[in-house]
């Protein structure tokens, strides 16, 4: 399907071009305050995205990706706090501010969700309100944010729908969330997503609940758009394929932590941490039919109150150094310019003695 | 259409475990206050095949093609508008379970059984997980007491869970460990078929390989025959003996594993195929892909011909008036296409080749 390319140019002029990282989180704690105790969803992330480009973060569930989007927008729930940490991002107007620091409920943060960066969701039904038509909601995000009329707005929401695909934009913009199927609902939440032009899209498991060939259209929707606008785009998923067809850098996160990042093809063809490594190994390939047995990681994920001491990945882990893992918490090393680890396999000499 | 009945018969002459001639099931769309009947949609549509003993057959395509209800059918959580549903039972006749009242069902409820996808809602949480696995044996008589507790205690242990765990309730379990509880319940009673839809679609990959070499390791030691319903089809890829593609209602294509990934037949099977995302960075924008157009046809109101043709690459003017009929194309290979023998089509490894890997 290809939509027309109709060009927004609202922002153009405005879009600057250094290689200052878009978007840099440093070392970011959210945690959540619950009667039971403290759990500790993310843990120390840490990631850095260029413009233009695609970081995946993946990871299973409960490895704390959701979470980790959510801080960058400032819309974790209660009882989950940033408790430390840095979250950098480039605005328009060339100036970097910390996220962190700003109140969740404030006027600066509200005029970066939804104008500077939109996020889309999984589940396009939870997401979009089944009262209000698609238009008016798309209206809504444009008429927050931008400076126009009306007439204005309904126009550019009918060049929205139309730009992601959606077939008679002028009727369907009347019409109700209920009354599109799985995939159209996933295009118009991009399209209100993209209403004002953001400069990062998160996706939160945007195909997750898509079938194969819807799936393949909306990355594809995704990629276009992308390279026509330049937005950088942060794409949260637990599926190796997708990760596979659509990443620039990837970051593996395990119990809250980045155990792995760098650039997609060193992450699937020389992965370094065992716990990359045995993820590739657990997906089901058309080339493993002769050994027809899967790959299965030992035991399952900890429970977020018994978290492992040093390494969170150890007892799971077929490296594991018996004295070292269960001690040391790895920082992360660099492999290569681009890829860093944690895991003390990597780590230089003497830090192996503690 | 007569020659439904011998689709996917085994070529060795063994009779089949189970075989589904021309199945259909409607459900009524009703509206109005008097809940008038204004529709049906034909979500099973003339639906025929045989599982072999000892095989697992996969039923693929997007939602709402039928898979599921397919797989309800044979379970008789619906009873079929028309149709057989031909089941072996030894040194007798085959018994058609469509035809059968709740009462007479019951001796082949213990041995036909399922698996759920969703591990969370599919465990009552209310009850200790002797009652869940034990339950079946309570009721048929089958065991009591302690001895109920043992028998509980080695289903548990069979699929992999440890056997102090059965006076625990479903919520301390993680979702693997839980599905592996949805399997032990299915196995309490000894059954020859187990029908799983979508049981490994809910998991996480790590988990789901662990429940994929389970399930693999119980078929072998129990000689089970698995119906397995999955819309992923590296998943299906991996773990089936035969697959079975359906759209809107109908089987399209059927044929075994390597057959039908590398050899497709039908365009929808190779445009499935070719929408796999690749584990493979390597591989991305590497040969064609083909992207449909167009929803999935309304199951209610299905287009005319064959119920492909408004989305499909290769349609020409027959596609429209004439709807194929499930063909055998010879070793094992069976596809409603009236091109089948001229079209060339992609292979999942044409389509994106790990040479290079």
């Amino acid at each position: 399907m290809q939509p027309t390319h109709t060009r927004l140019d609202h922002f153009d002029g405005a879009r600057t071009t250094d290689n200052a990282p878009l978007l840099e989180v440093k070392d970011v704690k959210t945690h959540f305050f619950t009667d039971e105790g403290i759990v500790k969803a993310v843990d120390g992330v840490n990631l850095s995205l260029k413009r233009g480009q695609t970081l995946c973060v993946v990871g299973e569930s409960g490895c704390g990706k959701s979470v980790t989007a959510r801080s960058i927008l400032r819309i974790v729930p209660p009882p989950g706090k940033i408790v430390s940490g840095e979250i950098i991002f480039r605005q328009r107007n060339g100036e970097s501010i910390d996220l962190v620091g700003m109140n969740p409920k404030g006027r600066e943060i509200r005029n970066i969700r939804g104008g500077e960066i939109s996020m889309i969701f999984q589940e396009p039904m939870s997401s979009l309100s089944p009262v209000h038509t698609i238009g008016s909601q798309i209206m809504e995000a444009i008429l927050l944010h931008l400076p126009v009329s009306k007439q204005e707005a309904r126009k550019r929401a009918i060049s929205m729908l139309d730009l992601v695909g959606i077939p008679r934009p002028s009727e369907q913009l009347e019409a109700y969330s209920f009354e599109l199927s799985g995939g159209m609902r996933q295009r118009a939440m991009i399209a209100i997503a993209l209403a004002c032009e953001p400069q990062l899209l998160i996706a939160d498991e945007p195909t997750t609940a898509l079938d194969v060939t819807t799936q393949a259209n909306i990355l594809d929707l995704i990629r276009e758009l992308q390279q026509d606008s330049g937005m950088s785009v942060l794409f949260i998923t637990h599926d190796l394929g997708v990760v596979a067809e659509i990443a620039d850098e990837v970051v593996v996160m395990y119990l809250g932590r980045d155990v792995e990042s760098g650039e997609v093809d060193a992450i699937f063809h020389d992965p370094k941490h065992p716990y990359t490594r045995a993820l590739l190994q657990s997906i089901p390939r058309y080339d493993s039919r002769e050994n027809k047995r899967l790959y299965s990681i030992k035991g399952t994920v900890p429970h977020p109150f018994d978290r492992p001491t040093g390494c969170p990945f150890h007892p799971r882990c077929d490296d594991f150094i018996a004295g070292q893992c269960n001690n040391i918490d790895p920082h992360r090393h660099s492999v290569s310019q681009s890829h860093s680890v944690r895991c003390l396999l990597y780590a230089p000499a003497e830090t192996h003695n503690p | 259409m007569t020659i439904h009945t011998e689709i996917g018969q085994s070529a060795d002459g063994k009779p089949p475990l189970l075989e589904v001639r021309n199945l259909h099931m409607q459900f009524p769309i009703r509206r109005g206050i008097f809940r008038r009947t204004v529709g049906f949609v034909n979500a099973v549509n003339d639906v025929s095949f045989t599982i072999r003993p000892g095989e697992t057959l996969s039923l693929v395509g997007e939602s709402g093609c039928g898979k599921t209800t397919t797989g309800r059918c044979i379970v008789r959580v619906y009873k079929p508008t028309a149709g057989q549903i031909l089941y072996a039972v030894e040194e007798q006749e085959s018994i058609d379970l469509a035809k059968l009242d709740n009462q007479a069902l019951r001796p082949f409820r213990r041995e036909i059984r399922m698996i759920f996808q969703d591990p969370f809602s599919s465990l009552n949480p209310r009850l200790p997980i002797l009652q869940i696995v034990g339950e079946s044996l309570k009721v048929n008589r089958i065991a009591s007491g302690s001895e109920l507790e043992d028998r509980v205690a080695s289903l548990l242990k069979r699929v992999g869970l440890r056997p102090e765990y059965i006076r625990r309730y479903p919520h301390a379990f993680s979702g693997g460990e839980r599905q592996r509880i949805g399997i032990a319940r299915a196995l309490a009673l000894n059954p020859r078929l187990i029908v799983a839809d979508e049981a490994v679609s809910a998991l996480d990959v790590s988990v789901q390989a662990q429940i994929l070499n389970l399930l693999q390791d119980l078929q072998e030691e129990l000689n089970l025959t698995y119906l397995f319903i999955a819309h992923d089809l590296s998943v299906v890829e991996h773990i089936s003996h035969r697959v079975a593609v359906m759209y809107v209602g109908k089987i399209v294509e059927l044929a075994n594993t390597e057959q039908l990934f590398a050899n497709p037949l039908h365009p929808y099977t190779e445009a499935l195929l070719s929408a796999v995302p690749k584990p493979d960075p390597r591989l991305r924008n590497k040969g064609s892909r083909i992207r449909l157009e167009g929803e999935v046809a309304d199951p209610s109101n299905p287009p005319s011909g064959c119920y492909f043709h408004p989305r499909c690459p290769y349609a020409q003017d027959r596609c429209q008036h004439e709807e194929p009929a499930v063909r055998d194309m010879g070793n094992d290979h069976w596809v409603a296409c009236h091109f089948a023998e001229e079209l060339d089509l992609r292979g999942f490894e044409s389509i994106g080749a790990a040479t290079d890997v």
